[in-house]
């Protein structure tokens, strides 16, 4: 108590000076209870991007209805997309009896006022402490007639007091291939690559992949494709349901050819039950974030098909590596703080090492001891990677005492970030989930050979504008 | 889907009670949709705007992961009210218990962060463990030296609106009349249910300022806590969003005897009578002078400056769908720029706001009754409206259908109260009818290369 007393006597510019202190630093690390500007969402957020990937597919929260409201919030505000979600609302009656007669009643009016092809449920966390067992409860509405007995419906347990958005992600998409994809036809495949991207909010990003393993001559299956859904082009009619994976490409997923998943973290659980229980022929890659972590995805789809590299992605490649060298100087060296979830952060950072950038905090709020020691890995194996710190757990205040006691000289992350910006004085290049304060940059990817060029062009650029804006007129040149 | 405002009697079926949620604000139904959010969310719409006061989310991250900063009510002081705290519950603490986790973060929120007071907010989470919020409350207050305040308001209690009310409970309860004001002022004034979103409350200050009023709290944009602990001082309540804060004035007006009259600041005619209402309350004769002097020159300048956006806008037809105090002063304001209500909704509205807007619309026009996304698709394509005015979730579909789109709500950056909010709100409705994204680009690709 001596130190808050303490604490509250000083003055606001003492209360201020000493948020930015060494000492401050340490107290706030041992900080137990409380999470101070978290830097990750919910499970069901993560199920709700997941299940919009579906043609045709309704995402159901089961669960009281400010969830509902609230994931859409944020998932309008980063995609600028109306994004179709139904709740069914329990209330203190559910507590108390269950959810039973809400799943019911609320599957009944889904299929009857938005007419999907098909639902998927997953829960929010109120449903998960009274212990709704959804299986039970699904096949009781299909009895009562809420929709039809053979209508498809996925369903994921999905609590947001366990892992974050990325568990929730996971869940729902093994959900998906559980509830929905026909059992594997023996030896036979549909000769067709999955490719499953895993928790990104980026259309951007989705349609890179595609046009790459395209260029590949690869066919393939994006599961799920939540492209459209993202990102659907104007036509001044609002469709509900733009796009997606085929229902069909979806029933015929464990005959693939092949899995490969874009993320490691994101998709834990789903990549065990396709390689491990299925037996499907599966690899998984750093996310593809700069020039070698492309490198390494295409070579292993070359791996994976035996089809070659095509010379017009070496040509792309060439590109990328001319405007890396272009960039070099203004990132070179440079000091760089970031923060997200895991899968974005190992791509990110092997870019900036390529690049010469110095990683100096990395903070992963839902990270794991994996991801401490596989992005540890990344760093080693480079001389500019050697004095990073890595926080697993931690959230953005955490970030902002790191930021206060050893400067960098650029935050990258999502828009949360932008209070450390201002506060640290170093600009915010907003990469991640939620990005609510920029226009389309969720539409440019930021993986493969072209994601490359759009992140040396944003963080070089970027520089170049604060020296043009805070340099004196002596040092103001038409050149840069 | 709709139901003729000529034939619905509100008295009727809606009596207007003190007690328990505003009947019209009909329970979300199973499966229509999301549009809604939940208690726990109208809590943090009225208290988050006491900036200088911690607020912690007793839950897992859903409720504030998703929620820290995300009102845009602003605040010319502290920033602390911005911050997202939370306990951030998981597994282990669900099997355990989250109390003892919370009242450690209540106390290392109240040592390192020098806030005025604590609120702590219940979640449906954290309710249904059963953990004791006001026992863990107490417990932390023995330890830290400012007023640790339980809000109980998880989100399956229900709408938005409950939440509002427990709010107003909680500050009557145990903020209101705690300290008193240095000196008082004659004309002291509080404002209940503006929240300063855009800077609202900011656009008004100046008006009150010109006739001599103070205010002395706000309920709660902008608020500072120790503040608000004084509201009992005050001369008169001026409901502002009568939305769920009725509870608040009635209750202070039975216990303090402060009388209240509701008012909006949204559009001329609206700030100018609330302005006179509020001098006439006080009878003084100088400041009705005075406030009559105030509203002819604000008015006249006021209305030159909008005129040529009148010009242009009249004639154009809206369909209005937002809440409370904005239902019926939107369309007094939407008519001031010459635009015509078609339609109109709400879902968090008290049965009085039904009432106004009844009284001010055209007997023709269509309450919206169906508040879901197939609704208002509906509702879209049959009236075909020049403009809608609503808040952000409807943003999109909106855009999806080309109809240009204003929001009005707490996703704006843009303040729209007092005599220059309604020149900027002016200026930004036709920015919105008149951009050229609606026309051109809206013609099919021309096959033949034949471009017009």
């Amino acid at each position: 108590m001596s130190e808050n007393t303490c604490a509250y006597r000083q003055s606001k510019e003492e209360v201020a000076e000493w948020l930015n202190s060494p000492e401050y630093r340490e107290m706030n690390f041992n900080r137990k209870a409380l999470s101070i500007n978290p830097s990750k969402a919910c499970q069901p957020l993560g199920a709700l991007l997941c299940a919009l990937g579906i043609e045709g597919c309704l995402p159901f929260v089961h669960g009281s209805q400010g969830c509902a409201a609230y994931f859409r919030n944020t998932l309008n505000r980063h995609l600028r997309e109306p994004v179709p979600t139904v709740s069914d609302s329990m209330t203190e009656d559910s507590a108390v009896f269950g959810g039973q007669a809400n799943l019911i009643e609320g599957l009944k009016n889904a299929y009857q006022v938005y007419k999907p092809q098909m639902i998927a449920v997953f829960t929010s966390c109120m449903a998960e402490v009274i212990g709704d067992d959804l299986n039970a409860f699904i096949a009781n509405a299909r009895n009562a007639g809420s929709v039809p007995r053979d209508f498809p419906i996925a369903f994921a347990q999905t609590p947001s007091f366990v892992g974050s958005h990325i568990t929730g992600w996971d869940n729902m998409f093994k959900a998906l291939l559980q509830s929905l994809a026909d059992p594997r036809h023996g030896r036979w495949t549909n000769g067709r690559l999955y490719v499953v991207p895993g928790f990104d909010a980026y259309p951007g990003n989705l349609r890179e992949y595609k046009r790459l393993v395209s260029a590949m001559g690869i066919p393939m299956t994006m599961l799920p494709d939540a492209t459209e859904a993202m990102d659907s082009p104007h036509t001044g009619e609002y469709r509900i349901y733009p796009g997606g994976t085929p229902m069909a490409e979806l029933a015929d997923a464990l005959n693939a050819s092949g899995f490969i998943f874009m993320q490691r973290y994101s998709t834990v659980g789903s990549y065990k039950f396709v390689k491990n229980v299925q037996k499907i022929n599966t690899e998984v890659v750093t996310m593809p974030i700069g020039i070698n972590n492309t490198d390494k995805f295409l070579m292993a789809l070359q791996e994976m098909t035996g089809k070659p590299i095509p010379a017009e992605l070496e040509k792309e490649r060439g590109r990328a590596v001319d405007s890396a060298i272009d960039a070099h100087p203004y990132i070179h060296g440079k000091r760089f703080a970031l923060f997200g979830d895991p899968d974005l952060l190992l791509g990110l950072t092997g870019f900036l090492l390529e690049m010469g950038g110095i990683p100096a905090h990395i903070v992963c709020t839902n990270g794991t001891e994996q991801f401490r020691k596989d992005i540890q890995a990344v760093l080693d194996a480079s001389p500019f990677g050697k004095d990073c710190g890595v926080h697993v757990g931690r959230d953005l205040w955490h970030m902002r005492s790191l930021l206060m006691t050893e400067p960098v000289d650029m935050l990258i992350g999502d828009s949360h970030g932008k209070f450390n910006a201002k506060d640290a004085n170093i600009p915010l290049v907003r990469i991640g989930f939620p990005i609510m304060d920029r226009v389309n940059l969720h539409r440019s990817p930021i993986v493969g050979y072209q994601g490359a060029i759009n992140l040396v062009t944003m963080i070089a650029n970027t520089f170049i504008d604060q020296v043009d804006c805070t340099c004196p007129d002596r040092l103001f040149e038409l050149m840069r | 889907m709709f139901v003729n405002l000529s034939k619905l009697n509100l008295r009727e079926e809606c009596p207007l009670s003190d007690k328990g949620a505003p009947k019209l604000c009909l329970k979300a139904l199973p499966g229509e949709g999301a549009e809604r959010s939940c208690a726990f969310d109208g809590a943090r719409v009225v208290l988050m705007p006491i900036t200088d006061a911690a607020h912690v989310v007793h839950g897992p991250i859903a409720c504030a992961g998703n929620s820290w900063d995300n009102r845009g009510a602003r605040s010319s002081g502290a920033q602390l009210y911005r911050r997202g705290l939370t306990t951030d519950l998981m597994e282990m603490d669900v099997v355990y218990g989250g109390e003892k986790k919370l009242i450690q973060a209540i106390v290392e929120v109240a040592a390192k962060h020098r806030p005025k007071a604590v609120f702590v907010y219940a979640t449906c989470l954290s309710a249904l463990i059963g953990d004791d919020l006001e026992f863990a409350c107490r417990q932390a207050q023995a330890q830290v030296p400012v007023p640790v305040i339980p809000v109980n308001a998880p989100g399956f209690l229900g709408d938005k609106n409950i939440g509002n009310r427990v709010s107003g409970e909680v500050l009557f309860q145990q903020v209101i009349g705690t300290a008193e004001p240095e000196g008082s002022h004659p004309f002291a004034i509080n404002f209940i249910g503006e929240y300063n979103i855009a800077g609202d409350l900011w656009g008004v200050l100046p008006s009150l300022e010109a006739i001599g009023v103070k205010l002395q709290s706000c309920i709660s944009g902008d608020a500072r806590f120790d503040d608000l602990r004084t509201a009992h001082r005050a001369k008169l309540n001026i409901l502002v969003c009568s939305k769920s804060l009725t509870n608040l004035v009635k209750q202070m007006e039975k216990k303090y005897g402060i009388p209240y009259i509701e008012g909006s600041f949204y559009g001329i005619h609206d700030t100018s009578k609330t302005l006179r209402a509020i001098a006439e309350a006080f009878g003084d004769a100088d400041l009705i002078a005075r406030t009559e002097d105030h509203i002819r020159q604000k008015e006249a300048e006021t209305r030159a400056l909008i005129a040529p956006y009148r010009q242009g806008l009249e004639g154009k037809r809206a369909v209005l769908f937002t809440g409370g105090v904005k239902t019926w002063s939107m369309v007094t304001t939407l008519k001031e720029l010459g635009i015509e209500v078609l339609a109109g909704g709400t879902q968090n509205s008290t049965p009085e706001d039904f009432l106004r807007m009844k009284a001010l619309m055209d007997p023709e026009a269509h309450i919206i009754e169906d508040t879901s996304a197939a609704g208002f698709l509906t509702l879209i394509k049959e009236k075909a409206p020049d403009l809608i005015v609503a808040g952000g979730k409807t943003k999109y579909l909106a855009h999806k259908t080309r109809t240009p789109f204003l929001d009005i709500n707490h996703g704006r950056n843009l303040p729209y109260a007092g005599y220059n909010g309604m020149i900027t709100f002016a200026k930004a409705v036709a920015r919105t009818v008149f951009s050229p994204v609606w026309e051109k680009m809206q013609k099919p690709f021309p096959a033949g290369g034949d471009v017009p």
